[in-house]
């Protein structure tokens, strides 16, 4: 059964949306932002905030767009001076008590109350009156209260009631007095409830991690998936001085809604981390690219590849692997660590996974093994290839069992005693590529930052060993490498990151639709 | 112990005051509409409503202790910290203001050696705070002392009035 269409006319563009969408939702289609608040596309609609208000012709009042369905033949004016003198009403409203203190405040840049007051509100206030004051209060877990910025808009509150499931915010008080509060003994220490702060329309609960690190116009931006569970959720990483201080969710119905957990979100340092590897190596000094290259090429003679690659490596690093132990024989290994789930119960199949590594699917898919034992069986005739896993967590008897040892990676390998090569590689956050999620949605993430010293992204590094071993391996991007698996791998067929957009595409055999 | 708890808490509903609220429960068709009685239940028998008085009446009522709480705050007639034995209510409405309920209010204050609106005096015994319109401007000024309504103060009979209290 489809839905029947409505048309109507938004600000004089006539669009066709499906009957029970908002007016506020067929304005997007119609590429009209109606100013809101308390609306939220992940949230149930509160109508509370009033900001939303429309002139719908033939309609008595102005109407809340948000939760006024569309109807055949409606007209709506939103930016005609009905509407704007409402807007102007509400926003000097909500500015009585606000402390206007945007120089301080972490909001300042991506608040909303700060953009439309600049682009709709009075320019001053007739309130003379002294404003209410009351102090910050610290929730619990991530997040920071700061009461007088409140605009009271219940994102947060109807967040954890419907959405997380576990009602420990409410509105507190009456009229100029009202707050939002914590009820007692409780806080904000759930797994996701992190995304109070990024519902928050303005500066009244703030990270307290990201607190006065930055200014939201001073940070550069790039579409990335969250490499902390299996379930791919997909974020942007905001850097600064090319360090990344915060990830966000991003909106992405068919994987994490809008929404992504606290464990992903505050798990960011490891990807500024110092001690990395910034240099090839060879013969127990630092070398060039080429003849570190030609040198791991040079290990593999006589010797079967053990390969234990990092399960969250892209499936463009895990295809090349593949190459690479198809010429030289051998397999790759990899172990998935594991955690405690903790699902958000608001959104279908959304959770944060047991399995901690982003790619295990893919790395399945491309023929890598999964095991309990990665470093199983290593002997004289094998060359243990490491790619990106941590020095720390590799067994010495693996180390001093096998043949020779080849570290590929982020991480500074001097733990891991003689190596008969080492190449730098980039993170996640410093290369392009793809991972495919538990339910098989291969997705994109782009560079955020670039990587230190001489390291190259991972598929460079591979595809310069698979030309050393012989093979055909002239790839100039990732996108190439990626290009070339799907021609190669049935699941993959057909893709491209052309394709792949920003928000991803299943596998062929995911069951449809069900890949979040 | 929360905020202005002097004594560990211990439950309200039980014994009679259990019966009470299941009688109370029966009146309505779900237990969330039995909130606002509930809570009177809990500020007649400790004379304010603690947060584990609205921890009790959640778990009561199956409703979450941050919703009770909103309900709570909400309406200034629970308290929210310990009052006095007589908790003293002047009305100081436009009516009550022209015929001196301003006098009246300071009396209390003074006879009671509360001295602050909302303070509640030394001895324990009195709060004294202003109330909106009590709905008696033809008895200027009425003042509310716990569920009685004393009409026709004036700053004089002030003394008179806090000797009858017992």
């Amino acid at each position: 059964m489809t839905t029947p269409m409505v048309n109507l006319t938004i600000e004089g563009r006539p669009i066709s949306v499906p009957a029970g969408t908002s007016i506020l939702e067929a304005a997007k289609v119609a590429g009209v932002l109606i100013p809101h608040y308390c609306y939220h596309p992940g949230l149930p609609v509160a109508g509370v905030c009033r900001m939303c208000l429309v002139d719908v012709e033939n309609a008595p009042k102005l109407m809340p767009s948000c939760a006024t369905s569309v109807a055949e033949g409606q007209v709506v004016h939103v930016h005609n001076d009905k509407s704007l003198d409402a807007r102007k009403g509400v926003l000097e409203l909500l500015l009585i008590n606000h402390p206007l203190d945007c120089p301080i405040c972490d909001q300042s840049g991506e608040c909303e109350l700060q953009d439309y007051t600049f682009q709709e509100g009075r320019a001053d206030s007739r309130y003379r009156e002294p404003k209410r004051f009351n102090p910050v209060e610290d929730f619990g877990g991530d997040v920071m209260y700061v009461p007088n910025r409140c605009i009271l808009c219940t994102r947060c509150v109807r967040f954890m009631d419907d959405v997380h499931g576990d009602p420990v915010l409410a509105v507190a008080e009456r009229g100029d007095r009202a707050v939002i509060t914590t009820a007692p003994d409780a806080g904000l220490t759930q797994a996701w409830a992190g995304n109070v702060v990024d519902l928050c329309p303005v500066g009244a609960l703030l990270s307290k991690d990201f607190l006065n690190k930055a200014r939201a116009w001073e940070l550069d931006r790039s579409a990335s998936v969250c490499t902390g569970c299996s379930q791919g959720c997909n974020i942007v990483v905001e850097t600064r001085d090319n360090a990344v201080v915060r990830l966000k969710p991003r909106a992405n119905e068919a994987v994490n809604g809008h929404f992504m957990c606290d464990e992903g979100r505050l798990n960011y340092r490891w990807l500024n981390r110092m001690d990395r590897l910034v240099a090839p190596m060879a013969g127990g000094g630092e070398t060039e690219w080429d003849l570190a290259t030609a040198a791991v090429a040079a290990t593999f003679a006589g010797k079967k590849a053990h390969v234990v690659a990092n399960p969250s490596l892209s499936n463009e690093v895990f295809f090349l692997l593949g190459r690479i132990v198809a010429k030289a024989g051998g397999a790759i290994h990899f172990a998935v660590p594991q955690g405690s789930e903790a699902p958000l119960p608001g959104v279908e199949d959304l959770s944060l996974r047991a399995d901690r590594a982003a790619n295990a699917t893919g790395a399945e898919l491309l023929g890598a093994l999964r095991s309990d034992h990665p470093y199983a069986g290593v002997s004289g005739g094998h060359l243990l290839v490491l790619v990106d896993v941590e020095p720390s967590a590799v067994p010495a008897a693996a180390l001093s069992a096998a043949g020779a040892v080849v570290f590929i990676g982020t991480a500074d390998p001097s733990k891991l005693g003689r190596l008969a090569a080492a190449l730098p590689i980039a993170n996640v956050v410093e290369s392009d590529g793809t991972i495919t999620n538990l339910r098989g949605r291969v997705q994109r993430f782009l560079q955020a930052k670039a990587a230190p010293g001489h390291a190259r992204p991972a598929w460079y590094a591979l595809a310069d060993v698979l030309i050393a071993l012989g093979e055909k391996a002239d790839y100039h991007s990732a996108s190439e490498v990626f290009s070339a698996l799907a021609a190669a791998k049935p699941p993959f067929a057909g893709m491209s990151f052309d394709s792949l957009g920003l928000k991803g595409t299943d596998v062929a055999g995911a069951v449809a639709g069900a890949s979040r | 112990m929360s905020a202005h708890e002097t004594v560990p808490y211990t439950p309200v509903f039980v014994g009679k005051r259990k019966l009470d609220l299941d009688a109370i429960l029966l009146r309505y068709p779900t237990k969330q509409a039995a909130l606002l009685p509930a809570l009177w239940i809990v500020q007649e028998a400790r004379g304010w409503v603690s947060e584990a008085g609205v921890t009790e009446v959640a778990a009561a009522l199956e409703l979450s202790a941050a919703y009770v709480k909103g309900v709570l705050t909400f309406y200034t007639m629970y308290h929210q910290h310990p009052v006095g034995k007589y908790f003293i209510q002047v009305c100081t409405t436009s009516p009550c203001l022209c015929a001196g309920a301003d006098k009246v209010a300071e009396a209390f204050l003074r006879h009671t050696g509360c001295n602050e609106l909302g303070v509640t005096s030394p001895d324990g015994k009195y709060t004294v705070i202003e109330v909106e319109c009590l709905g008696a401007c033809g008895f200027a000024t009425p003042v509310q002392i716990n569920a009685d309504t004393v009409e026709n103060v004036t700053a004089d009979t002030v003394p008179q009035i806090l000797a009858g209290l017992k």
